[in-house]
């Protein structure tokens, strides 16, 4: 079709890829993640005499915060920035739902999870608007903004307290060892949000505008408008891992170095999931399983016999080596 | 935008503002500190105006670190561990002489500065990730060498030479430290606008590209600046922990985003190859005189951190506004 002869052809088409290697350029490092985990999970499987839904559940349970703020700022630098305050906005969530949730009934209690995610959406919305027109680097709005968010975090529960249901509880995390609450929210995200997200108009201009403000913008992108967008969605998920941890925790905890620790692991775990800190490319699922393996380290340390406290170790290293080989296994994809 | 209604004598005051960003720094400063003055009136004495100088001193070494760090468009997020872990050694080996065991102090800096600039300069791994994989590795080396009987346990008795240098005073309102500060100050202001290595940070921050088309070799320009990264967050570490008195796990980690703050406020941008350290210290100092005023108000924690989460975006703003140097990441 494209072989057809053209007078005023000065370069030729480029060949369409094929399927195969389209798919092992997109996905390569997602499968390759997936992999991981299934090996991670198998060496856990052995090493514990009766694995069943119990240590299911205590893994997915255990894991969806990360999973939720991971995606959250997956989304951020797929629009080509970086927010730093993702798990101070979590940990916001967090107050919010356990102070309100504290002893009200299943429906109310439903009602305020919708209410502090849209609170969250707000928050980070007004975050990105704030970047957007200051031009500030959002690095250093969303430093600032990590500080303000704590600091509410601590108006809004003065110490370690709130509730909630403990069927909602259920209905998040599913019970002592029901694992399938946890995964069907984190499919349901995943499928529901993220890929209608990700096939509209606004997702492809999100793409456009991380892979490259100017070009989106003389495309006729609304780069502010799309960057804001991406916060709001960020905000629905940090919003949403906050809900979560009250639902796991069944408590509210406002102190600021949860926020922020979980800040830098989510970094990790978007870096781990093959997305490109640069912007403009990635997609949601290999973070979220980068943060299921990034769980994983701990418990392996344990069953190892190892002091878990060598699990930040191998943490730190885990990141480093993947980064390195990724980046020598990737140099011709994007040389600056 | 404004330039072509804007009468020329505006548009000097602005260029001077630009071309200068100390002035409104320290006019800020002098703001700020009269403000915080009213409502602490201990910090227009001799004894005030040393306790700002001293407790600046930790804070603007680390925001030195990230000043380097930011001129060739990186970021450092392991110096606090670095500064804690340093902090640990000294007080572990205070036995073996002050010598030896700063020496070892700064020895803990020199390696992590060696394996964040191979890995940054060489494997150009990014340096968020780079700083922050560092940063895990060594929370968990701290935290298994201070269980049980490790090699960190124990670690209490301070080397009286950083308890002098640290907290002693020199005279009138001057601390012991900010001799060590002055002193690196001038090297680092020296070294960044009159050395080549200095000339070469700036331009490897400014265009990586023509750098490297220049000659220029990236890498070892990333390393050095790496190593006097770490090798300054070590000492950073030793300075606080003789203030402190004490050292603690995660006694510095607080001081790590204020570090980030007081370059980005001191005009260094995030974004690589504008800034300098002269604008770092007049940051430092402002969060310090801002700390002190937030404690001074007499409110809860939670409204301190608001404020201070506000009063920093704020000045990033109007820096932004004023200079107009628009960050586009």
């Amino acid at each position: 079709m494209s072989t057809a002869p053209r007078a005023v052809a000065a370069t030729p088409l480029p060949r369409p890829s094929s399927r195969a290697n389209r798919f092992r350029r997109r996905q390569g490092w997602v499968v390759g993640v997936a992999l991981l985990l299934g090996v991670l999970v198998f060496w856990r499987y052995s090493q514990i005499p009766a694995f069943g839904p119990f240590e299911i559940r205590g893994i997915v349970a255990g894991t969806m915060t990360l999973a939720l703020l991971a995606m959250a700022q997956t989304v951020i630098v797929i629009s080509g920035g970086i927010d730093l305050s993702v798990g101070a906005m979590m940990v916001l969530s967090n107050c919010i739902a356990a102070r309100l949730m504290l002893d009200q009934d299943l429906g109310p209690v439903v009602l305020i999870a919708l209410g502090v995610v849209a609170v969250a959406m707000l928050l980070s919305g007004l975050i990105g608007l704030v970047a957007v027109v200051s031009g500030v680097p959002d690095i250093v709005v969303t430093l600032a903004a990590s500080f303000i968010l704590a600091g509410l975090a601590l108006v809004v529960l003065e110490g370690p307290g709130g509730g909630t249901h403990p069927r909602f509880q259920e209905l998040m995390v599913g019970g002592f060892d029901q694992p399938l609450p946890s995964l069907l929210w984190l499919a349901g995200v995943l499928l529901l949000v993220w890929v209608p997200f990700k096939r509209s108009r606004l997702g492809i201009a999100t793409y456009a505008v991380g892979s490259d403000r100017a070009a989106a913008f003389l495309s006729g992108v609304r780069v502010g408008r799309t960057r804001v967008v991406a916060y709001v969605l960020a905000g629905f998920f940090s919003g949403m891992a906050g809900v979560v941890t009250t639902a796991f925790t069944g408590s509210g905890e406002p102190r600021a170095s949860i926020g922020a620790t979980a800040t830098l692991t989510s970094v990790a775990a978007v870096v781990l999931g093959g997305v490109a800190l640069m912007g403009g490319s990635g997609t949601l699922l290999g973070p979220v399983l980068a943060a299921f393996c990034l769980s994983l380290i701990p418990p392996l340390m344990l069953g190892l016999g190892w002091d878990p406290n060598y699990a930040e170790v191998a943490r730190g290293i885990i990141i480093i080596v993947v980064v390195m080989i990724g980046g020598l296994v990737q140099v011709p994809r994007r040389s600056r | 935008m404004s330039a072509v209604t804007a009468e020329p004598a505006v548009r000097d005051w602005r260029q001077t503002l630009v071309e200068r960003p100390a002035i409104a720094l320290t006019g800020v400063l002098v703001v700020l500190y009269l403000v915080t003055a009213t409502q602490a009136p201990g910090m227009l004495t001799l004894n005030g105006v040393r306790s700002t100088l001293l407790l600046a001193c930790p804070l603007a070494v680390l925001a030195a670190s990230q000043t380097l760090c930011m001129l060739t468009g990186g970021i450092d997020l392991s110096t606090v561990m670095t500064a804690n872990f340093a902090a640990y050694v000294a007080a572990n080996q205070s036995g073996r002489g002050p010598v030896v065991a700063l020496g070892l102090a700064l020895l803990v800096g020199a390696a992590v500065g060696t394996v964040n600039g191979i890995g940054v300069g060489v494997f150009k791994v990014n340096p968020l990730i780079m700083t922050l994989g560092m940063a895990s590795v060594l929370l968990g080396v701290v935290t298994v060498g201070l269980v049980g009987d490790g090699f960190l346990s124990g670690s209490t008795r301070l080397l009286p030479v950083l308890r002098t240098v640290a907290s002693g005073t020199l005279i009138g309102p001057i601390p012991n430290n900010l001799v060590v500060w002055a002193l690196l100050a001038a090297a680092l202001i020296f070294g960044l606008a009159r050395t080549g290595l200095g000339r070469c940070i700036y331009a490897v921050g400014d265009n990586p590209v023509a750098c490297r088309l220049a000659g220029v070799r990236i890498w070892q320009v990333l390393f050095a600046v790496y190593l006097m990264s770490a090798l300054l967050a070590a000492l950073a570490g030793l300075l606080f922990s003789g203030i402190s008195g004490s050292v603690g796990p995660d006694q510095t980690n607080a001081y790590l985003l204020p570090s980030v703050a007081a370059a980005v406020i001191g005009g260094t941008s995030i974004l690589g190859g504008v800034g300098g350290y002269t604008g770092t210290i007049l940051g430092a100092l402002i969060l310090t005189v801002l700390t002190r005023l937030l404690l001074a108000l007499d409110t809860t924690e939670a409204f301190r951190q608001i404020l201070y989460g506000l009063i920093v975006l704020a000045l990033a703003w109007v820096y932004v506004r004023v200079t107009g140097q628009r960050g586009s990441g």
